[in-house]
């Protein structure tokens, strides 16, 4: 028989009580979702392209779609449960308080398992987590959007934060290339953009085809069909590891200042919050110190692009 | 059985052995507690030990052992027209494993010493993918039955088929293990591909590398340490040769 | 002179550590017990919970005992005169492989259950480094931005009663500033001959020993304490430079020195297994057998291993050993943002000691102060940025 005065009192550990334990009374529910997600119903799925897919998910709870909050550039875990876990940035507008939507291409384990999903199934969101574009800094200057293939993804939702709050910028051009003209993402909303938003879009693809009746190049090539004045402007970077480089160089010589151009990074993250190391660059994490980036952060990075 | 949307079907499955001990066949008998899940998953076509039952067209098949007839090498292409998914099963499908030994020899030494003055047909030992294409490899010798019913598992709900890229040292470190070197022993865990649970080495066997090479092995590395610790190098060329594993990377030896 | 106890400690703590003698000595309470008594206690305290300590468990080939913290059933069971442990007891508080969530299908929808809960366990004999190995994980893992509850859970279940030792010949932790510890622990022993010194730092310890025969330390006590810390500290034989290292590595980011070590290394992820305070790690999530349900698993990875660096797609951001090897040391004595940039390695050298191809932090640090140096007598131009 054990004897109670040397046996060591077992001390659980109680979400609640955990979550409230923490300071900041703001972060309380982001705690409590670190490990247990929202549960969403997808409501929508629309094919964008061969690749990729556009689901639209609606939280269920009515309470969780009321503290759900996110701000442009930050990304989700989503979860299919028995297949794992998923980055994936948010792709619709932070004022959408009903429906999220996100963007997914056909890559992965998880991934290719969603593209089976039929509508109205269920699926969990964690988060949101990560850094996100500073829009109010960003406000009363012009804007340069450069989006490189599935780079279309992340720059949506900025855009969308851009159209409804239009009167406070000036000029807003999106640079979008991709390699083929069926790669093209958010096709529909282009003439939303250009006249009801006023948004100068400049695509360009590497291949064209018969029916392509715009640019064929590369997406440096864009930056002979626009002025930009570098003391007005700011940028937002993404695509693919090798268009940061080129492009954001390019803008740097323009005169822009690093720090007020943005890129958003892709890693594998696995648990969103700075703790499985999966998703660092350099001595940062390109999940809380990410995924948008200044430039000028990113260029002192080892190995970010 | 539905999920989310998605509908799981059973697996129309078969099993087929050829030169081998039928040990990998007999481990999908084995685990007891979760048999019958196990086999819930699966539609029994064709397979000796389990079922009498007999037909002619899979979603996956598994193939246990190497090739060393003219027979076998036309059986087996005919089990390929008939699967989808062919499965090389056990190590001696998927690198040739002990049999490869008589590889070694010429083919009159080998039929003198087993079988004398007898008249016998054999073959040099051929891997299941020198013969047909193989879709998916489950080495192990034999198998373990957790990883088998974790890749079935994953056949039934569509999920991606993978095999662990880091070595059995991993593994043998979260078992607490001393290693083996440190006891004066070759072990090949550092260039084998871990998903046993270091089995092996937890009994203070040292790994044999039944399991074939991790993914982008450092073999120079690996035999400097050899070297450098004064190992029998006559132990390591017959442990890395053992199960025929590390075919490629024998150039390395010298 | 007449020092008070407390008075002697801080004094202690000044000479012979650099970690600021925080808050937590306040409450620590100061003790003598006779070896017998203390036999009496950790026999008392094994009987009544499950508890784990330093056992010898091979001899290696050069006849030096091998030992591991494994469970003990009494005082005699416990190697108290044991060097380091083989691996470290990292383990008991991040398992390599932990159940982060279970997942019950009903249709199409589930519940999920998630357990942080844990048996309290004691955990004997842990050296200063180990248990400054803890107060780091403590740092990533509780304090930073999202606190872990399953980290926390084992943190406030496990009993560590911490143990001083003089170092190994290649224990290094005296220039990591490791080899002596103010916080952490619940009881910590430091041997004064034919009495322990009991730095008590709980209640619970408090509680425990009540009913234990100790004494207040006397003057010659806290003497006796002094020499032994005295003799620990001096009898490091092995130093590693660490001035500056955290820039140092910056600037040595494209050094051919990793690709050296690089080439050496075989990808096997042993030092990040047996560190007390690498805890990297990967997400997997499993369907149950009976598709009935899922688990969502947590497994330590180590950065060495190939596929660390992977995204969707298959594009590896660190295809090279020697790109992989340097994120170790990178996060290991440079630190990352996340935890204030301290370097988290302790100095225990076990990564050296498991090392099949012995890299170690010593060479492989030395080496990279010799690039450094030669670089700046030479005035070469620093390799450019690829």
């Amino acid at each position: 028989m054990p004897d109670k005065r040397f046996v060591i009192p077992r001390q659980d550990i109680n979400r609640e009580a955990f979550a409230a334990s923490i300071p900041d009374f703001n972060r309380r529910s982001e705690i409590m979702k670190t490990d247990m997600g929202y549960k969403c119903s997808i409501t929508n799925i629309v094919r964008l392209t061969e690749q990729e897919k556009l689901f639209q998910l609606h939280i269920l709870e009515s309470r969780e779609r009321e503290i759900f909050r996110f701000r442009p550039g930050q990304f989700l875990m989503l979860e299919l449960p028995g297949y794992g876990e998923v980055p994936i940035s948010i792709s619709s507008s932070c004022s959408n308080h009903e429906f999220l939507e996100l963007c997914i291409r056909k890559a992965g384990h998880v991934t290719s398992a969603l593209f089976n999903v039929e509508k109205g199934a269920y699926v969990a969101v964690r988060g949101p987590f990560g850094s996100s574009f500073p829009m109010d800094e960003m406000s009363g200057n012009n804007i340069l959007l450069i989006a490189g293939g599935l780079g279309m993804a992340p720059l949506r939702s900025p855009l969308s934060w851009i159209n409804e709050h239009r009167e406070r910028f000036e000029n807003v051009d999106v640079l979008y290339g991709v390699k083929e003209p069926s790669q093209l993402l958010f096709t529909y909303q282009f003439d939303e953009w250009e006249m009801i938003n006023h948004i100068r879009l400049h695509t360009i693809v590497e291949h064209g085809t018969a029916e392509w009746n715009s640019r064929t190049g590369m997406i440096t090539d864009l930056f002979n069909d626009i002025t930009i004045n570098p003391a007005t402007t700011y940028a937002i970077v993404c695509g693919p590891p090798v268009m940061f480089k080129v492009v954001c160089s390019y803008l740097d010589k323009l005169g822009i200042p690093m720090n007020r151009m943005f890129v958003s990074l892709e890693r594998r993250m696995h648990c969103g919050m700075g703790k499985c190391c999966r998703c660092m660059v350099g001595s940062t994490f390109t999940c809380v110190d990410g995924p948008v980036f200044d430039y000028w952060s990113v260029m002192n990075l080892k190995e970010a692009i | 059985m539905r999920h989310q949307g998605f509908t799981f079907k059973k697996l129309k499955f078969a099993s087929f052995e050829f030169t081998c001990c039928e040990g990998c066949q007999l481990q999908l008998a084995n685990r007891e507690s979760t048999l019958i899940n196990f086999l819930e998953l699966l539609d029994i076509r064709n397979f000796r030990e389990l079922s009498s039952e007999q037909h002619n067209n899979f979603d996956i098949v598994f193939i246990e052992g190497c090739i060393s007839r003219h027979d076998e090498v036309d059986r087996l292409i005919k089990i390929r027209r008939q699967a989808t998914t062919l499965i090389a099963f056990g190590t001696c499908a998927c690198f040739g494993g002990v049999n490869s030994m008589k590889n070694k020899f010429s083919i009159e030494e080998v039929v003198a010493e087993v079988y004398p003055d007898m008249v016998v047909e054999t073959l040099p030992v051929k891997k299941i993918s020198d013969v047909v294409t193989v879709d998916i490899s489950i080495p192990g010798c034999p198998v373990s039955k957790e990883e088998v019913e974790r890749i079935v598992v994953s056949l039934v709900t569509g999920s991606q088929v993978t095999l662990p890229k880091y070595p059995v040292c991993v593994e043998c470190k979260a078992q607490l293990n001393t290693c083996l070197f440190e006891l004066g022993e070759i072990c090949l865990g550092p260039i084998t591909r871990g998903g046993c649970n270091a089995v092996c080495t937890t009994g203070k066997t040292p790994c044999l590398g039944c399991r074939g090479p991790s993914e982008e092995i450092n073999m120079p590395a690996f035999l400097e340490l050899v070297n450098e610790r004064k190992l029998n190098l006559e132990d390591l060329r017959e442990k890395i040769t053992f199960y025929n594993a590390f075919e490629g990377f024998i150039n390395y030896e010298a | 002179m007449y020092l008070s106890t407390k008075g002697i400690l801080a004094f202690v703590n000044e000479l012979y550590s650099s970690k600021p003698t925080g808050k937590e000595c306040d409450g620590m309470i100061y003790k003598v017990i006779s070896k017998a008594e203390f036999k009496r206690f950790i026999d008392t305290l094994v009987l009544n919970n499950p508890s784990f300590g330093p056992r010898q468990v091979d001899s290696d080939i050069r006849g030096d005992a091998v030992y591991h913290f494994l469970p003990v059933t009494s005082f005699d069971d416990i190697a108290f005169d044991y060097t380091a442990t083989a691996s470290s007891a990292k383990h008991f508080f991040l398992p390599f492989r932990e159940e982060l969530s279970r997942f019950a299908f009903h249709g199409q929808d589930w519940n999920q259950h998630i357990n942080y809960d844990t048996n309290p366990i004691v955990l004997i004999g842990l050296r200063p480094c180990d248990i400054s190995a803890l107060n780091i994980l403590d740092d990533v893992l509780l304090n930073g931005h999202f606190p872990s509850p399953y980290y926390l859970g084992k943190r406030k279940n496990t009993f560590v009663i911490g143990m001083d030792h003089l170092p190994r010949p290649d224990c290094f932790c005296k220039s990591m500033n490791h080899h002596s510890v103010q916080t952490g622990f619940n009881l910590f022993c430091s041997d004064i001959g034919e009495e322990y010194y009991l730095s008590i730092n709980s209640s619970k310890a408090f509680n425990f020993l009540k009913e234990f025969n100790t004494r207040d330390p006397h003057d010659e006590d806290n003497c006796r304490l002094v020499e032994r810390r005295k003799l620990i500290s001096n009898s490091f034989l092995s130093e590693v430079d660490v001035t500056a290292l955290p820039s140092i590595l910056d600037i040595e980011f494209d050094s051919p020195v990793w690709e050296k070590w690089g080439n050496k290394c075989l990808s096997c992820g042993t030092c990040a297994m047996v560190c007390p305070t690498c805890y990297c790690y990967s997400v997997e999530e499993s369907f149950a057998i009976d598709l009935n349900g899922a688990t969502r698993q947590k497994r330590l990875y180590s950065c060495n291993l190939v596929d660390f660096a992977v995204v969707a797609g298959g594009h590896n951001f660190r295809p090279k050993n020697g790109d992989r090897l340097k994120y170790r040391y990178y996060h290991q004595h440079r630190g990352f943002a996340e935890n204030a940039n301290q370097q988290i390695c302790v100095g225990c050298n076990r990564c050296g000691r498991a090392c099949l191809a012995g890299i170690n932090p010593k060479d492989v640090i030395n080496d990279l102060r010799m690039e450094k140096e030669s670089c700046l007598t030479n005035v070469s131009l620093s390799p450019g940025r690829t």
